[in-house]
């Protein structure tokens, strides 16, 4: 650059006028559960931007549906992250007990919790975070997937291997029943709701009537979470012990399409525009930026655990760390 | 500085824990797994980083000499027990369950356990701060469960385990009995059910606490100096605790990392001695026997003496030792 100086004067007017930042070039945000921290990570540059200090042990989010708000549970802290999910910018913090995974229904009525380590599952109203009605289900309610119409949510679990299904217009359990060995990931596809067997090596396609389980598919071992890429093309299934650890498999007919070998237990998926895939890594405080076309990945040192992960390709980046 | 750990303690869950819980069918588990594959690596960082430490401190200015340190073998073991994972792993199969119960109990009656960030917001962003903060907080809480383990009869027969060690080193920290490490660990969980708990992204400096309690306990003429002692608990100071003199009922310097509570409490001993350690009430089983004797001796104490008043019976059972001989008292201050 030929006037770095000016450069230099420009962002220092820039970042002293406002705290509007000079380019929206996308970040990451990362969970890292063991060292209660988040990690902002750069769409474009892959680098790490900051560490956000949280309390004790965040694990999954979920966005309001205005998208206004991102909520980060932080589990053993028993509270709720309210952030700008743009700045990342702490907006207000929510008491609430045992906070693991969540998700707002999609008509936003409602946000479910579960409690894995107290055996409850919660609704709250969304918005004021009131709590609507208590489930108590044993044991270790894990993951959930909402019915489109929202009028049901299906919660696994992992402790007793079932799923359980809640109304939420009558706020009453329909059913639980036996689907498969320590049951994580759940997805609502086609009519059916998917659920990854950790405690073996498939996914259950499950009847929402009944709970019935209709067919199973082979993935690999320690099925754990089930992603559909944005345009409904793909179904990502991540393996907790396999060699292939991830399997990709076609929506309709949830044939195997193929396999990717991304060691480190690969957790949460985010799916970038460019069409790549945002892999947290577990077991080797990393993340892993996957070409789905090559099978190639470029790997980002984060945190202790990295579990849950947010990307927001209109994130700010803010000026001084972006030209740095 | 962690990353070593981290990627050892990574390693250990990927390729050694969850096959394992996958071919026992206890998936359910693999997210706690990990966090006990954390513990055990840092635990073992503490084992080898206490020794490297208080080896030559014993080798170069000891307190006792003996022919024979038999009876310090057994204490290795406690230690590999307690900082390797293994006394974790029991707590939490024995009272997982019942903490599933608390929890949801709590919950259903509105009860959220608060972080002291939460309580006081100053502290919000400081984690360093907040970690020290807990650990003043649970020394304190932990000077008193030591204390009361002095002042009821059938909770000192279990911790007389502690004391009964003649020749004590650094090993001696973790040497307790089963049920007394389960009465230290509900006593921890209550106070996490009122100010929640400690950030546990600090392995390091929970590794520095871990290591100046087996210093407490280390063979090893080493005081603090005038200030030094009044800061943080040392071998001299931890000594006077386990002295022949000072065990049981009335004794001093319960303190395991800060010496203010005794201070405050008027229990502190700062006389510059070195004094025998042991208890000259429990049986020989409690001192040199096996792991198992031990562990049984403690229950049988236990048993004999609930009920019947602590002074009776050790006052009885002193009579005939060599070093006994009911001068507990006057080490009260
Ligand atoms: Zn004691
Ligand atoms: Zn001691």
């Amino acid at each position: 650059m030929a006037r770095p100086w000016l450069v230099s004067v420009l962002c220092a007017a820039l970042l002293a006028a406002s705290y509007v930042p000079a380019r929206a070039a996308g970040a990451v945000l990362v969970m890292n559960s063991n060292e209660a921290t988040l990690s902002v990570i750069d769409l474009a540059t892959h680098r790490e931007l900051r560490r956000i200090p949280v309390l004790r042990e965040p694990h999954h989010w979920a966005l309001t549906p205005d998208g206004h708000d991102l909520l980060v549970a932080d589990t053993g802290a028993n509270e709720l992250l309210l952030l700008d999910p743009s700045s990342f910018e702490l907006r207000r913090r929510v008491p609430v007990a045992d906070p693991y995974q969540l998700g707002f229904s999609p008509d936003g009525k409602v946000l479910v919790v579960n409690g894995l380590a107290r055996g409850q599952v919660d609704v709250y109203e969304a918005g004021s975070y009131r709590l609507l009605k208590r489930f108590p289900l044993k044991s270790m309610p894990s993951h959930l997937a909402y019915t489109p119409d929202s009028s049901t949510v299906f919660v696994s679990l992992q402790g007793t291997d079932r799923l359980a299904a809640i109304d939420l217009r009558r706020m009453e359990v329909l059913w639980t029943a036996e689907v498969g060995k320590n049951p994580a990931g759940v997805l609502w596809l086609n009519g059916r709701v998917l659920v990854a067997n950790m405690g073996s090596d498939d996914v259950a396609v499950v009847n929402p009537a009944d709970g019935r389980v209709e067919r199973r598919i082979h993935t690999g071992k320690g099925a754990h979470q089930l992603f559909l890429s944005p345009d409904g093309k793909l179904l990502y299934v991540n393996n907790r012990l396999d060699v292939n650890s991830v399997t990709v498999l076609d929506p309709a007919s949830l044939n195997l399409l193929r396999t990717y070998r991304l060691p480190g237990g690969p957790d949460d998926i985010a799916f970038a525009p460019d069409g790549k895939l945002w892999f947290t890594l577990r077991f080797v405080n990393k993340v892993a930026v996957l070409d789905p076309a090559s099978g190639q990945y470029d790997i980002i040192g984060v945190g202790r655990s990295p579990h849950g992960i947010f990307l927001n390709p209109r994130a700010a980046v803010p000026a001084a760390v972006a030209s740095r | 500085m962690t990353a070593p750990f981290d990627t050892l303690a990574g390693w250990l869950q990927e390729h050694a824990l969850l096959p394992l819980l996958y071919a026992l069918g206890l998936m359910q588990w693999e997210d706690i797994s990990f966090g006990w594959a954390l513990f055990a690596v840092y635990g073992a960082a503490q084992v080898v980083l206490t020794f490297a430490i208080c080896m030559p401190l014993e080798h170069w200015r000891p307190v006792e000499r003996w022919p024979d340190a038999r009876a310090v073998t057994v204490d290795i073991l406690y230690t590999f027990f307690s900082r390797v994972g293994l006394l974790p792993l029991v707590t939490f199969v024995l009272f997982y369950q019942a903490q599933v119960a608390l929890n949801g109990f709590l919950a259903d009656q509105g009860w959220v356990p608060p972080t002291l960030e939460r309580l006081f917001p100053f502290l919000l962003g400081r984690p360093v701060l907040t970690f020290c903060l807990y650990v003043v907080i649970l020394d304190f809480s932990d000077y008193w469960r030591h204390r009361l383990s002095h002042v009821f009869g059938w909770w000192y027969a279990l911790h007389a385990l502690h004391h009964a060690q003649r020749q004590m080193t650094f090993w001696s920290d973790d040497r307790n009995h089963l049920l007394d490490e389960i009465i230290a660990f509900a006593w921890f969980t209550a106070v996490a059910l009122l100010i929640g708990i400690p950030p546990m992204q600090f392995p390091l400096l929970v590794l520095l606490l871990r290591l100046l309690e087996s210093l407490s306990h280390a063979n090893v003429r080493l005081s603090f100096g005038w200030i030094g002692e009044r800061l943080l608990v040392s071998p001299r100071f931890h000594r006077a605790h386990h002295g022949t003199t000072a065990s049981g009922r009335q004794s001093v310097n319960y303190g395991a990392i800060l010496p203010w509570w005794d201070m405050l409490f008027r229990t502190a001993d700062f006389s510059p001695t070195y004094v025998p350690t042991g208890d000259p009430t429990a049986e020989e089983a409690l001192a040199t026997g096996s792991y198992a004797a031990q562990q049984w001796a403690g229950l049988r104490r236990m048993l004999r003496i609930r009920g019947a008043p602590l002074n009776d019976v050790t006052l009885r059972t002193q009579v005939g030792t060599p070093e006994g001989g009911g001068r507990y008292n006057l080490k009260q201050v």
